[in-house]
């Protein structure tokens, strides 16, 4: 706390930041800065910021680099939902700053270890708030309290945050100021008028700072803008004083911000433990709601920390009361990790998922769920993006559209369902416009006629997603090829797999990078035998479907029985699902 | 037909070129080997401005050089709405001539020192940085002003003016020449609004602002 008004430095300030001062919440933008759709270029002890509101409101610290070639982020786009680097145009998402899409590698969906560096933010007295590794709330200021504020022009100044605070002690356009508290970062003065002025600085760097006023109680709205301009004015004259004083200053060594250490778990390889499926996640049904006939959608929320990035296509496994793993798609457009949301069809033969999601789970109730996983990517390079959903089908591609639809990407959405009552989320269906078209009540026959209809006038670089029942995909993939479609341009994802499974050859798998040797009896998957004996592989739906355990084959005849590969890829012989493939010969070669 | 001489990495080119996008004006640019050539220093190009400058426009055998004057003409004469150039309001007027020579300052520093910077130029590097901070500092003041009026532009009015075109390369360009916008929120706000009008192009070094739709 500055001692006197004195306005002479008193040689304290070396332009050092104060010990604590990675600890603490320093202002690093007024609230107002962070206009609609603006990447905000921010600065804190040594250390560059891109601050953005994504049009949910939240507002988002990051580190200035992106994590490609570390071209700024500030110069990027803020789309609302996602930032997109200005150089290689790799989206990040609100929230989580999680790497969406990577436009060099359009089919690929990005590992969810590619995030960028966060931080900690506050909106608080008209300014946000952030720091390294703030403890606690930002400095009380009571005095700004309860008040109407008013916050004042921020001014840059070439000087360290000690020598402005001591300078700030002796600002006076309204009279001699009393100083009502202050620290090494902020200073509050009251002026004979009874204002208060709370002056927070923010400390840029050892030789520059931002000193950011705020006014209690604010002035008449007549009068606002005669007062920014005084104090704008009057600031000004300050800065040219302590900018005077600080030039007199030797220099001072710039901060250096501390990296990020690479955390444990991406640097060192696992040890290897019989796992499973796993649920890392605990959420929070914070909404249940019928959306359609028959399917019950639910909002999932957080119990500690921020949800994971999800990418279009990508669903989670729920782990339900009694041991059943169900895996659902999540809906949410891009940018939105506020909740998941995902929607549950009661199967009339549930074998217990959906009925214990329909007739169990209640709002309040917490669920185990997996990381998002997405074998179902989305590219973003298509002239036209065809999305043929049947009924609950229309889960991911709910996904795909809201993020086509905000990148201005064309697309047409084609639900097919029994009745209006059966379009599930009727609401975000509204919002896509024109690019949806209903399908309603058709017969078997009508809708393959209404398939192969939306499937003719193939462009080139024109692509097809499908998700439905199994005879709906079926009728879809021989109409595609039909029509001319190339096998590698129409997509699927199956619910589950119709094939009937037959598990009784017998053989043996060679793991290559493992060393290992291992008999695959009849009965049992080569998932469980590589489980059995400590080689965990991720999986997911475990019955051919989602693509989450496919090995590499290098050697043998894969006997495929999935509906995830298409039947070039089966044919290729190169990787296969090893939750319910098996060998024709006597042995595979696994790379493993 | 106009024919626009023209320098595909020059600031004062570039103010022209995105001008008659903007207007909907159609015309032919005829390259100049600015770098490393010196093609606007050649006794040819003499003949077409002693001065050897770019640009210089030639609409029909109408002559005309310096960036600012171009401006002032092309839309004058191409703009039926006059809104760029705001001639029935002395006010604005004013203030649109006040801002054109601000911008001569902004280009006399500002992009002297990325001249310097990218071309080699022999300027006083601190100097001209120094003189754009002090220019940016007045700028961003008058636009966060402008902000709290509910005004977008360096003019006052609803709509922009040549004046925000013969500013915006200037600034837009800075990192080029070692000079950052970190201190200048407002401004940088600004440069979004310019890069958001309608028919708006970039050039080398400025970004497109893709926008997606609102919910």
């Amino acid at each position: 706390m500055p001692e006197s008004a004195a306005s002479s430095p008193s040689g304290v300030n070396d332009g050092a930041a104060a010990p604590d001062a990675r600890n603490r919440w320093h202002p690093i933008a007024a609230a107002d800065d962070l206009v609609f759709r603006h990447v905000y270029h921010g600065k804190l002890l040594g250390r560059e910021l891109a601050v953005w509101r994504a049009d949910d409101g939240f507002v988002n610290v990051w580190e200035n680099r992106c994590l490609h070639r570390g071209v700024r982020l500030s110069i990027g786009a803020n789309d609302g939902r996602e930032l997109a680097c200005a150089y290689h145009g790799w989206r990040y998402a609100n929230r989580t700053a999680g790497c969406t899409y990577i436009p060099a590698h359009p089919a690929d969906a990005p590992a969810r270890t590619i995030c960028n560096r966060t931080f900690a933010a506050i909106e608080r007295h008209g300014l946000v708030w952030s720091g390294e590794e703030p403890d606690g709330a930002p400095p009380e200021a009571p005095e700004l309290d309860g008040a109407e504020t008013l916050v004042l022009r921020s001014l840059p100044v070439n000087a360290g945050a000690a020598l402005a605070i001591d300078l700030l002690a002796g600002y006076d356009p309204e009279g001699s100021p009393l100083p009502v508290r202050g620290d090494d970062y902020a200073t509050v003065l009251e002026y004979d008028d009874e204002t208060v002025i709370a002056f927070f600085v923010q400390p840029v760097d050892s030789d520059r700072s931002v000193i950011r006023p705020v006014l209690a109680p604010a002035p008449p709205a007549a009068e606002r803008i005669e007062v920014l301009r005084r104090h704008s004015t009057a600031l000004e004259a300050l800065r040219k004083e302590l900018e005077g004083h600080a030039a007199k200053l030797p220099p001072v060594e710039p901060m250096t911000p501390a990296l990020e250490q690479v955390p444990v778990h991406l640097a060192e390889l696992p040890e290897p433990s019989p796992r499973g499926r796993q649920a890392r996640l605990r959420v929070r049904v914070a909404r249940k709601w019928n959306t359609a006939a028959d399917v019950a959608a639910f909002e999932l929320e957080s119990i500690a920390g921020q949800l994971p990035t999800f990418q279009p296509g990508a669903h989670i496994d729920v782990h339900l009361p009694g041991g059943l793993i169900r895996q659902y798609s999540i809906t949410n457009g891009p940018g939105q990790l506020d909740r998941y949301r995902i929607g549950v069809k009661l199967e009339p033969e549930s074998r217990g998922g959906s009925a214990a999601l329909h007739h169990t789970v209640r709002e309040g109730d917490v669920l185990a769920i997996s990381e998002p996983r997405n074998n179902f990517p989305l590219r973003r390079n298509a002239v036209r993006t065809v999305l043929i959903a049947g009924g609950i089908g229309i889960t991911p591609l709910l996904a795909m559209a809201q993020t086509l639809r905000h990148s201005n990407l064309s697309f047409e959405l084609h639900c097919f369902a029994r009745s209006r009552d059966h379009l599930a989320f009727g609401e975000t269906l509204e919002r896509l416009g024109d690019s949806v078209t209903a399908h309603l009540g058709l017969s078997p026959d009508d809708t393959a006629a209404a398939i192969a209809e939306i499937l003719q006038g193939r462009s080139p670089s024109d692509r097809v997603y499908g998700c439905g029942p199994a005879p709906m995909l079926a009728a879809v993939r021989e109409l595609a090829a039909a029509a001319g479609w190339p096998e590698e341009a129409v997509h699927f994802e199956y619910f589950s797999n119709p094939t009937e499974i037959d598990d009784s050859s017998s053989f043996e798998i060679d793991l290559a990078r493992s060393a290992l040797t291992l008999a695959v009896p009849a009965g049992q998957t080569v998932l469980e035998v590589l489980r059995d004996n400590g080689v965990d592989v991720a999986s997911s739906c475990e019955v051919g479907a989602c693509g989450t355990c496919s090995v590499g084959v290098i050697e043998g005849e894969p006997d495929h029985q999935d509906v995830y590969l298409t039947e070039s890829e089966k044919q290729r012989g190169d990787r296969m699902m090893a939750c319910i493939s098996r060998a024709r010969g006597p042995r595979l070669i696994l790379d493993l | 037909m106009i024919t626009l001489y023209d320098y595909e990495l020059s600031v004062n080119c570039y103010k022209q070129r995105l001008l008659m996008a903007i207007l909907g004006v159609e015309y032919t640019a005829v390259p100049v080997d600015f770098y490393p050539g010196w093609e606007h220093k050649s006794a040819e190009f003499a003949k077409i401005n002693p001065l050897g400058h770019i640009p210089v426009i030639d609409d029909d055998g109408f002559v005309l050089r310096d960036a600012h004057a171009i401006l002032v003409y092309l839309a004058s004469r191409y703009d039926p709405d006059r809104r760029w150039y705001p001639v029935d309001d002395p006010e604005r007027l004013g203030e649109t001539a006040q801002w054109m020579l601000f911008a001569e300052g902004t280009t006399n520093t500002a992009s002297s020192a990325r001249l310097h910077d990218n071309l080699g130029y022999d300027f006083d590097i601190d100097a001209v940085r120094a003189g754009a901070h002090r220019l940016f500092r007045v700028m961003d003041e008058h636009l966060w002003f402008r902000e709290r009026e509910g005004l977008d532009w360096v003019v006052s009015g609803e709509h922009p003016t040549i004046a925000d075109l013969a500013l915006f390369p200037d600034v837009a360009l800075s990192e080029e020449g070692g000079i950052s916008r970190l201190d200048y929120p407002a401004l940088r706000r600004w440069t979004d609004r310019v890069r958001r009008i309608p028919g708006f192009i970039t050039m080398p070094g400025v970004i497109a602002l893709r926008q997606s739709p609102r919910d």
